[in-house]
């Protein structure tokens, strides 16, 4: 009976240890692709804050919470990155920022998969990301992506919605190099 | 209405493609001064896209017509002095050259703008070049310099059919005018 309260105390204290807390380096990038008049292009935002704690073995004790700031966002053109902040596309002015936070992971094949739910322009709705972790030394890579429809969210409102010039599916990207938390 | 040429006028293929880039050229040189006044928005990017969609059927309109008028025999020249049909000729030539080169100088400036490029909605064609800030400047400007000087050649060509078809009162006009009958002149030559 003692053994097995060691046993159980002992695996308590794995599993947590086991879901490590990283921190995000510099170097991250996160980011989407948009279709305009059939012709991708991608988009980065300066700005995002993400608490990422993972393990693939213990993925019940993982989370993700991820904030980004959508006024630090480029898009390799200027008209566009003066249009993206207004009103008719993110309306930083009422909701600057963008909140992605997980509920749970599950592996469906060799996939893991994070649901949580995204908040973009005061609309909520649930995400699937597709996550590959790699361990790199201490460290680690976190590569994120999925597919929202930017309607769904009132990403470009009036007669930006039309979709025949800018596509309703955008891709969402990130690459994170996460490095142990001191 | 024969779809090749005769010696006395222009067959219907001919005619067609004239009239036809005739009309696309005028309007989009009225599009192209519209639009660049408009303000920002979804209408005017898709005044745009039209403008780059009419311009590269001008261009592949060239390219038919220049295979057409390989194939094609050309109508004998109008009685007229010598000056006036080197100067009609050289017109022509100016007007060809003309038409491939402000659809490649906006081509041009639209790839090095970094913009897409796409026919109605319906297919994109790719860059010519990489995003070049100097480049795109200088094909923005050739492209709009090149346009002021179309209409100084357009006024030539118009000018020079017209007093043609009114004062001279020859068949220059008519017989690239579909439906048109030939005046006959001395030879009697109708068709």
């Amino acid at each position: 009976m003692n053994r097995l309260f060691t046993l159980l105390v002992l695996w308590a204290i794995g599993s947590n240890a086991l879901a490590a807390d990283y921190r995000v380096e510099r170097s991250s990038t996160l980011g989407f692709t948009g279709t305009f008049q059939g012709e991708e292009f991608n988009g980065s935002f300066a700005r995002f804050e993400a608490q990422i704690r993972y393990d693939s073995s213990v993925l019940d004790a993982s989370s993700f919470d991820v904030t980004i700031d959508l006024s630090s966002v480029h898009t390799g053109d200027s008209d566009r990155d003066e249009m993206l902040p207004t009103a008719e596309f993110f309306d930083t002015s009422t909701s600057a920022t963008a909140h992605f936070k997980t509920s749970r992971f599950y592996k469906s094949g060799n996939e893991v998969i994070a649901s949580g739910t995204l908040t973009l322009k005061g609309v909520s709705k649930p995400v699937d990301l597709n996550v590959t972790f790699t361990p790199v030394g201490a460290g680690a890579t976190l590569d994120i992506s999925t597919r929202i429809k930017r309607l769904d969210f009132g990403i470009g409102t009036g007669e930006y919605a039309d979709t025949s010039t800018i596509g309703n599916d955008v891709q969402i990207k990130a690459h994170l190099k996460l490095g142990p938390k001191a | 209405m024969a779809l090749k040429s005769s010696d006395t006028r222009w067959g219907s293929i001919a005619q067609w493609l004239h009239w036809l880039m005739a009309l696309a050229i005028i309007g989009n040189g009225i599009l192209g001064l519209i639009m660049v006044d408009m303000s920002r928005g979804m209408t005017k990017l898709n005044v745009f896209a039209i403008h780059k969609s009419i311009g590269l059927t001008v261009l592949a309109l060239l390219i038919l017509r220049v295979c057409w008028r390989m194939l094609d025999r050309k109508p004998r020249d109008e009685p007229m002095p010598r000056w006036q049909r080197l100067a009609a000729h050289a017109t022509h030539a100016v007007l060809y050259l003309f038409m491939l080169a402000i659809p490649l100088s906006g081509w041009t400036y639209n790839s090095a703008h970094g913009n897409p490029l796409q026919w109605f909605k319906l297919f994109n064609l790719p860059a010519l070049m990489e995003r070049n800030d100097a480049i795109s400047d200088l094909a923005r400007d050739t492209h709009e310099v090149l346009f002021w000087i179309l209409l100084l050649i357009l006024v030539a060509h118009v000018g020079g059919a017209l007093v043609h078809h009114v004062f001279t009162r020859d068949n220059t006009l008519l017989r690239m005018l579909p439906f048109a009958r030939l005046r006959s002149r001395n030879s009697g030559d109708q068709s």
